[in-house]
């Protein structure tokens, strides 16, 4: 049941404490938080609110409800990159795999060290982690896993590969299998925490730009819906809008200084195994993942619904279209990699929405192919009979030889190179040179604009980012509530 | 863009595309297809939507000034940068709905047989 409703009233102009942008895995946890801690915080969400359940997972109806654009976005570049946002209450979280990595120490220390970021102590966001574990029921699956899934972890096996289940943030009934669990998003947990604590949120409101005076903003001028202008003051402004629209927003409102320029991903390349018998589950992701060769590139399993499995094929749609007929015996696997590449969000006046850019490197062009390569073994391992890598005039993969073919036939523009995780856009620290917040995510140069969400994160870490999201924007919001006198 | 003018700009390229891809494909369900193709064209973020409107203008002249079967292929083929990610656009948003709308189509788009 949606816990949204309209705060304007008759009204178009209201006031509030502390407004935050956005109802993701950065938004969520900072209005439960700082309503608990006594502020008066309102949540303003530009997507609707979409009760769990509703559609079903990983459909185009749940493209065209809760992800921008219907989930046709793009960075652009050589290749042209598809990427998706959530776009409605809870964000990213009510569709995304639900999967949950810690944030690696390794990564920590690196980001503390290179962007010299304050205060950021590894006990305190394991302490974090423990307590979002907790909130989000993090766990494994107590029943079977799909056959999908433990094809990657029998493929892995064989070959003698570091693998394993990724734990996810789903309640599961006890001995309940994959698909019994229930998502542990925002809308369930850290959503209704903040109502609890008198929070009101307000789905469908666009925040088109923010004043800013002397360093110091003092409203945002929102869209409502219907097409209703708005005004909302407040004293304190976090923006979570998530890496591609946080710094849009921030563009638009006159902050430019390393925000925007430095976007990060983990690209990933695919493709479809066929096996003798069914393993196609078609409102579910596999839950294991192949780690042998993390932190350069990681293997695991797509949604693979007989569109996305058509989508697979689509490369080499003249070879591979007979293969739809088999799409119950097949499953669509990914290889992601850490990238050196970097893109940009750029805002352009005039146009409603920002203009994506992403550039791969060499090294990341070569480090695909290779992946792939690797993903195809690895499922010939697990006894596919047939891999159809997607990228145009790719061979079929029927025995460990083809793998060659398959790598020295790869090309990245030819490839569909996609991603689901957006980092970076307003890295967070004390270097002058590259961050556009200070190490607990205020905005250089203004006095209340703080960003707290994955636009936070200095590099892409290497694994799924909601864990590590979550971490840090709990812990700005505890620095927050610390150095700010409530009323 | 409202859904008419998106349509009116994509749909004679969609239709052609599909009717190649997909010959066995029946109209109706062709239409249908195209007029997914057409809303989800519609919602695209503003600058994507202001350089496919471009691209579709221009492939839509040429569709009625050359052989459409001859410029169909041609332009699934040659790999021009950003021109030729719209028919891979247009095709991949079409097969997702053809699939996930009616799963046992063909390659060739047509129905799959009753089982009795």
């Amino acid at each position: 049941m949606s816990l949204a409703h309209d705060p304007f009233g008759p009204a178009d102009h209201i006031e509030v404490e502390v407004l935050i942008i956005g109802s993701g895995a950065g938004g969520a946890p900072t209005a439960a938080l700082l309503a608990e801690a006594g502020f008066e915080v309102l949540i303003v969400e530009e997507g609707a609110w979409v009760d769990q359940g509703a559609v079903k997972p990983f459909s185009l109806e749940q493209m065209a409800r809760q992800y921008r654009s219907g989930g046709v976005t793009v960075a652009l570049g050589r290749p042209a990159v598809p990427y998706t946002e959530g776009q409605c209450a809870g964000g990213g979280t009510e569709v995304n795999s639900g999967l949950y990595k810690r944030p690696p120490h390794e990564v920590l220390e690196a980001w503390r060290a290179d962007y010299r970021i304050a205060d950021l102590d590894l006990d305190e966001i394991d302490t974090i982690s423990d307590e979002v574990e907790r909130d989000l029921s993090v766990s494994t699956v107590p029943g079977p896993t799909t056959e999908a899934s433990r094809a990657l972890a029998r493929g892995a096996e064989a070959l003698g590969w570091r693998n394993g289940e990724i734990p996810r943030w789903m309640a599961y009934p006890e001995r309940g299998d994959a698909l019994s669990g229930r998502r542990q998003s925002m809308t369930v947990t850290y959503l209704p925490r903040a109502v609890r604590a008198g929070a009101r949120l307000a789905t469908e409101v666009r925040v088109d730009r923010l004043e800013i005076v002397d360093g110091t903003a003092r409203a945002a001028l929102v869209t409502r819906s219907g097409g209703r202008s708005g005004r909302i003051s407040f004293r304190h402004v976090f923006v979570c809008g998530g890496a591609i629209q946080t710094p849009a927003l921030l563009q638009r409102s006159g902050l430019r200084r390393h925000i925007g320029a430095s976007l990060a991903v983990h690209p990933t390349v695919k493709l479809a195994a066929k096996f003798r018998d069914e393993v196609n589950v078609d409102d579910d992701v596999p839950v294991h993942q192949v780690t042998e060769f993390f932190p350069y590139s990681s293997f695991g399993g797509s949604a693979s619904q007989a569109g996305l499995v058509a989508l697979a094929l689509n490369d080499n749609w003249r070879a591979f279209s007979r293969q739809i007929i088999d799409w119950r015996r097949m499953s669509v696997y990914y290889a992601a990699i850490r990238s050196e590449g970097r893109g940009r969000v750029v805002a352009v006046p005039g146009l409603r929405d920002p203009v994506v850019t992403y550039r791969l490197t060499r090294n990341d062009r070569a480090l695909l192919g290779a992946s792939l390569g690797r993903l195809a073994l690895a499922m010939l391992a697990a006894g596919a009979e047939e891999v159809f890598p997607s990228f145009r005039d790719a061979p079929i993969v029927r025995r460990a030889a083809d793998v060659a073919r398959l790598e020295s036939g790869f090309r990245a523009d030819r490839a569909s190179v996609m991603t689901v995780h957006l980092c970076s856009t307003v890295p967070l620290g004390e270097d002058p040179n590259r961050c556009g917040a200070d190490s607990h995510g205020r905005i250089h140069g203004t006095t209340n604009v703080r960003v707290n969400d994955a636009s936070l994160l200095p590099t892409a870490p290497g694994v799924n980012p909601q864990a590590t999201v979550m971490a840090i924007a709990i812990r700005n919001a505890r620095r927050f509530i610390e150095e700010t006198p409530v009323g | 863009m409202p859904t008419g003018s998106a349509h009116r700009l994509v749909a004679p390229y969609a239709d052609a595309l599909l009717a190649r891809d997909l010959p066995a494909l029946d109209p109706t369900r062709r239409a249908e297809t195209v007029d997914f193709v057409a809303l989800r064209v519609s919602t695209l973020p503003t600058p994507m939507l202001v350089g496919v409107s471009i691209v579709a203008w221009a492939f839509d002249l040429l569709l009625r000034l050359g052989s459409r079967r001859t410029f169909i292929s041609l332009s699934t083929r040659v790999p021009i940068p950003f021109v030729s990610e719209y028919p891979r656009l247009i095709r991949s948003l079409a097969f997702a709905y053809v699939w996930e709308r009616w799963p046992d189509t063909r390659p060739d788009g047509g129905r799959a047989p009753v089982v009795p």
